[in-house]
């Protein structure tokens, strides 16, 4: 992300108040809609709008080996795959070479914080919307955003 | 060449490799693994100990690879991410590569309510890719944080694929992930519906991972039908011909026929996998039969197994530097 929008998240970030604002609205947006799960490091985008943390293996490049044929869990079969559900909406959506691309592993810091803020900070993968992504690898001198 | 072990020598110099499979013990049993790999010696080229299979809790995959190995058998350490975190991840494959351990298959991981411990917190820190990603990485001496290895594993790394489960084109897409983050060998679930395997292995070709990977296709010899009837109905992922078990059901009376007919059935599964093109090796997954194995791979005509040669050291041989760090690391 730009100069700009780091200078932003680090605004917020100073201000108690304002990010828990901020996440609120986030909040009110995703976990409706996408169901989120709040784990900090939104991947939507690359995953046809669809929370891939909702597998219960928490699987970001998945699928695992047990979806059922007609595209039911096997842990809750009477849910859908999850992983199912992405690559049908992708493929309607015109997105599914997206689903080729390699997520790191997920950064427990940044559980429950706002992924928009640690986007504009350039902490996670900015949002795909058809670009060409890049790899953004986490350092351990990060600082542990504040919750 | 990675590691140097005999599945990696083998495949490297174009055998058709046979690797088999045993869980080890729900006991702290020695004796068993060290029984259980008279099996294999000699008859395969390697062997997956599992790791806590189907969330079931048995010995750690670790100690058992090096018991198989003292067995003279050459493991490959299954390793999933269901009981471990990335630290635990790591420092087994450390343990494990230390003793001896040069083959590690990546895998997810059941998930814990199928086995016996259903009320247990799964981890899934990281899943098989990252964690195969993982491996690579500390292939080339680097930790997840960053930081060296000294001195670094030299892993075969493995992940596995089903060519049976939905959906399909997203499972050709994860093939191509697992092989970007750095596998070096895949091995499928068990073949018991052929047209879809070379439907499956069709699309790996045309998108050319089977140049960039060796696949290893499942074969599971079942005793009896009801074997065959329970993976259907209750292993998620698994597809089984109506014409498999039409073949099974009609032996049902006796016990010997059952097995023979078995045996059969998985002799004629390899010998159909040896035809058809990219499919490297078979993967004999004999559950709770391991007894078995001898006489399906001699049947299936894979007796002797060939001897890799082994390459020219070069400049002062991995065996002659590694005692060498070692024992600088001591003296620090």
């Amino acid at each position: 992300m730009s100069k700009f929008s780091e200078r932003v998240a680090g605004f917020c970030e100073k201000h108690p108040t304002l990010y828990k604002c901020v996440l609120l609205g986030e909040n009110a947006v995703k976990k409706p809609v996408f169901r989120c799960q709040d784990c900090g490091q939104c991947v939507l985008s690359y995953n046809a709008y669809t929370c891939c943390m909702r597998c219960p293996k928490e699987i970001r490049n998945g699928p695992c080996g047990g979806t059922m044929p007609d595209g039911h869990c096997e842990v809750y079969p009477e849910r859908a795959c999850i992983w199912w559900l992405i690559n049908e909406r992708a493929k309607k959506l015109g997105r599914q070479e997206k689903l080729g691309t390699y997520h790191i592993p997920v950064d427990r810091r940044l559980e429950h914080t706002s992924a928009w803020m640690n986007m504009f900070a350039g902490r996670i993968l900015p949002l795909d919307f058809g670009k060409k992504c890049k790899d953004v690898v986490l350092t351990k001198n990060d600082p542990p955003p504040v919750k | 060449m990675v590691s140097g072990s005999n599945l990696e020598l083998l495949l490297e110099q174009g055998h058709f490799a046979v690797c088999g499979e045993m869980s080890p013990p729900q006991g702290a049993d020695k004796a068993s693994i060290l029984k259980k790999c008279g099996y294999f010696r000699d008859v395969v080229d390697a062997v997956n100990l599992t790791d806590n299979q189907t969330a079931i809790v048995r010995m750690s995959s670790v100690m058992s690879s090096v018991f198989a190995l003292e067995g003279g058998v050459e493991p490959i350490m299954q390793m999933t991410c269901r009981d471990r975190n990335r630290l635990a991840q790591q420092s087994d494959i450390l343990g494990a590569y230390a003793a001896g351990v040069k083959n590690v298959l990546c895998l997810t991981g059941d998930y814990m309510s199928f086995g016996n411990h259903p009320q247990a917190k799964g981890v899934f820190d990281l899943d098989s890719v990252q964690l195969i990603r993982t491996l690579a990485d500390m292939n080339e001496a680097k930790f997840m944080s960053g930081e060296e290895i000294k001195p670094p594993p030299k892993l075969f790394i493995g992940g596995a694929a089903n060519p049976f489960a939905e959906p399909f084109d997203l499972r050709i897409i994860r093939l191509g992930k697992k092989i970007a983050a750095g596998a070096h060998f895949i091995q499928t679930q068990p073949v018991f519906d052929m047209p879809r395997f070379e439907k499956w292995m069709a699309a790996v070709r045309d998108e050319g991972y089977d140049q960039q990977v060796h696949i290893l296709a499942g074969v599971m010899p079942v005793r009896s039908v009801r074997a065959l009837l329970h993976m259907r109905d209750n292993v998620p992922g698994s597809l089984i011909a109506d014409e498999c078990i039409k073949r099974m059901e009609s032996v049902v009376d006796s016990k010997e026929e059952s097995a023979a007919m078995g045996v059969a059935m998985a002799v004629e599964t390899i010998k159909r996998l040896k035809q058809i093109p990219g499919v490297h090796g078979v993967h004999i997954m004999p559950v709770m039969w391991e007894s078995i194995t001898p006489k399906l791979v001699e049947e299936a005509g894979l007796l002797p197994r060939p001897q890799p040669s082994h390459p020219e050291p070069v400049e002062g041989s991995e065996r002659g530097e590694e005692p060498a760090v070692a024992s600088q690391g001591a003296q620090s």
